[in-house]
């Protein structure tokens, strides 16, 4: 099965959890990766056992600087992206009454903004033709106690998907949601309620 | 691409259309496939193309004896089942004010009972790893012109694999629904004419029809263990169509 020979996918959040196994799948699949994530020892084991054809960028997609940085690295080395996974996200679980203005915006810089210009800078280098994923969350459409500010976060996002898809589709690039709900994220640890 | 090797697959309306592009993809991808419906016509003229690994089995979906025969062919050549597509669908448009209970019957008959019969005498030839894929439609979302019984019927058949994804708990069988928009086959073109279908063409952010191989795609991820972790779900294939 080599599904993506040959296509280059920038894929964000890529250290660990869905976006490390999907860095690796994409490899296994013919893609050559660039991936990036804001700590460079977890970036860089992510990328030992991907082995061939990744790069990485160590970045925060929260800081615009850090994804010019980004780009220009892909554009250096592969002139051109055919698929963007836009997968970083964060949050932490704070009830509403005891959230602080640093948990609200710690969430939408990374999940809303980051994801936002994630795309935005992508699109010079982007084929037509090709393929943008957002990670949402099942959360997008529950109400979670203490996740309030993750799962609107997350709302925000299948929504981009709604219009971007409009505003690129004479670009002929698809764009597309996914809401994962996963048990493995070492955010979350092991079993403490709630999973997102 | 062997992501089903050694999988049967049972089709319903795999004579044609979406069922017969997902009969190819699926024995391309390594399975072995019964496909089933109501035109023997149609049914021999696909299993020529299909080739050695394809039978066919002529019945009705919403006749229970039909089905049963259907499964005792798959017991008899097979012993077991992995994969069961109830794709089978019917439905033309008829505005509210002229609806009758012939109308009515046809699409839910056809469309949900047709679908739970279909699944509920394929579990007993079924077990872990069995992948249940029911086809929606973006009808199942949106209301159009005509649309009442085709479109409830759809929106039926989305919430059965809810109640199925809790009534299969511990068996290890998934089921997820497929949901196309406007796509190229015989059923379209009857139901919506040619003008009706460069209209759905146009109102697609995709701005076309699907071919039905591209439903077909995706039929093969469901039926396979790539989607492994999904159940209870519906995936859109609607360039779009019902998603904005
Ligand atoms: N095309 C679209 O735009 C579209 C969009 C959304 C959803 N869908 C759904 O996709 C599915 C496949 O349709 P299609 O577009 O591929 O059209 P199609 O080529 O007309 O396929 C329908 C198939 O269902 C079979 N069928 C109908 N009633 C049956 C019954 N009572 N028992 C057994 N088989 C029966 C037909 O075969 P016989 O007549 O020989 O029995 C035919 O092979 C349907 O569920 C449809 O509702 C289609």
């Amino acid at each position: 099965m080599k599904k993506l020979a040959g296509k280059i996918a920038v894929i964000t959040g890529g250290s660990s959890g869905i976006g490390l196994a999907t860095a690796k799948r994409f490899v296994a699949e013919g893609a050559h990766v660039v991936m990036t994530g804001r700590r460079e020892k977890e970036l860089n084991e992510a990328a030992a056992l991907i082995r061939d054809n990744v790069t990485t960028v160590v970045g925060d997609v929260a800081r615009l600087d850090d994804l010019d940085r980004l780009y220009t690295v892909v554009k250096e080395k592969h002139g051109h992206i055919d698929i963007l996974f836009a997968n970083a996200g964060a949050g932490t679980i704070a009830p509403l009454a005891a959230a602080t203005e640093a948990h609200f915006d710690q969430t939408f810089d990374v999940n809303v903004k980051g994801l936002f210009f994630t795309v935005q800078k992508a699109l010079p280098l982007f084929r037509d033709g090709g393929s943008i994923i957002l990670t949402s969350s099942v959360s997008n459409v529950m109400g979670l106690p203490g996740f309030s500010a993750y799962a609107a976060s997350k709302a925000a996002v299948r929504n981009f998907a709604r219009a971007w898809t409009l505003e690129l589709k004479d670009r002929k690039i698809r764009v597309n949601s996914m809401s994962p709900r996963t048990d493995r994220d070492p955010r979350f640890g092991d079993d403490d309620g709630p999973h997102s | 691409m062997t992501r089903l090797n050694g999988k049967t697959a049972v089709i319903t309306g795999g004579a044609t259309g979406i069922g017969l592009a997902s009969a190819k993809r699926f024995i391309a991808e390594g399975a072995f496939v019964f496909i089933y419906g109501r035109r023997q016509a149609a049914l021999d003229a696909a299993v020529a193309e299909l080739g050695p690994n394809a039978r066919a089995v002529k019945g009705s979906v919403s006749n229970e004896v039909d089905l049963d025969r259907l499964y005792a062919a798959v017991k008899a050549e097979r012993g077991s089942l992995d994969i069961v597509f109830a794709n089978a669908g019917a439905g033309s448009p008829l505005p509210l004010g002229q609806i009758t209970a012939e109308h009515i019957d046809e699409a839910f008959d056809t469309n949900v009972k047709g679908t739970i019969f279909t699944v509920q005498k394929a579990l007993p030839l079924m077990g872990p790893g069995g992948s249940i894929i029911l086809t929606g439609s973006s009808a199942g979302t949106t209301g159009a012109p005509g649309f009442t019984a085709y479109s409830a019927s759809k929106a039926a058949v989305r919430n059965l694999a809810r109640s199925w994804a809790e009534d299969l708990k511990g068996t290890g069988i998934r089921v997820n629904v497929l949901s196309p928009g406007a796509t190229a086959t015989e059923l379209a073109k009857q139901a919506l004419g040619e003008a009706g279908q460069k209209a759905y063409g146009a109102m697609t952010p995709l701005q076309r029809m699907a071919d039905p191989a591209e439903i077909a795609a995706v039929a093969a991820f469901l039926a396979s263990p790539d989607s492994s972790f999904m159940t209870a779900s519906e995936v859109a294939v609607d360039g779009g169509l019902a998603q904005l």
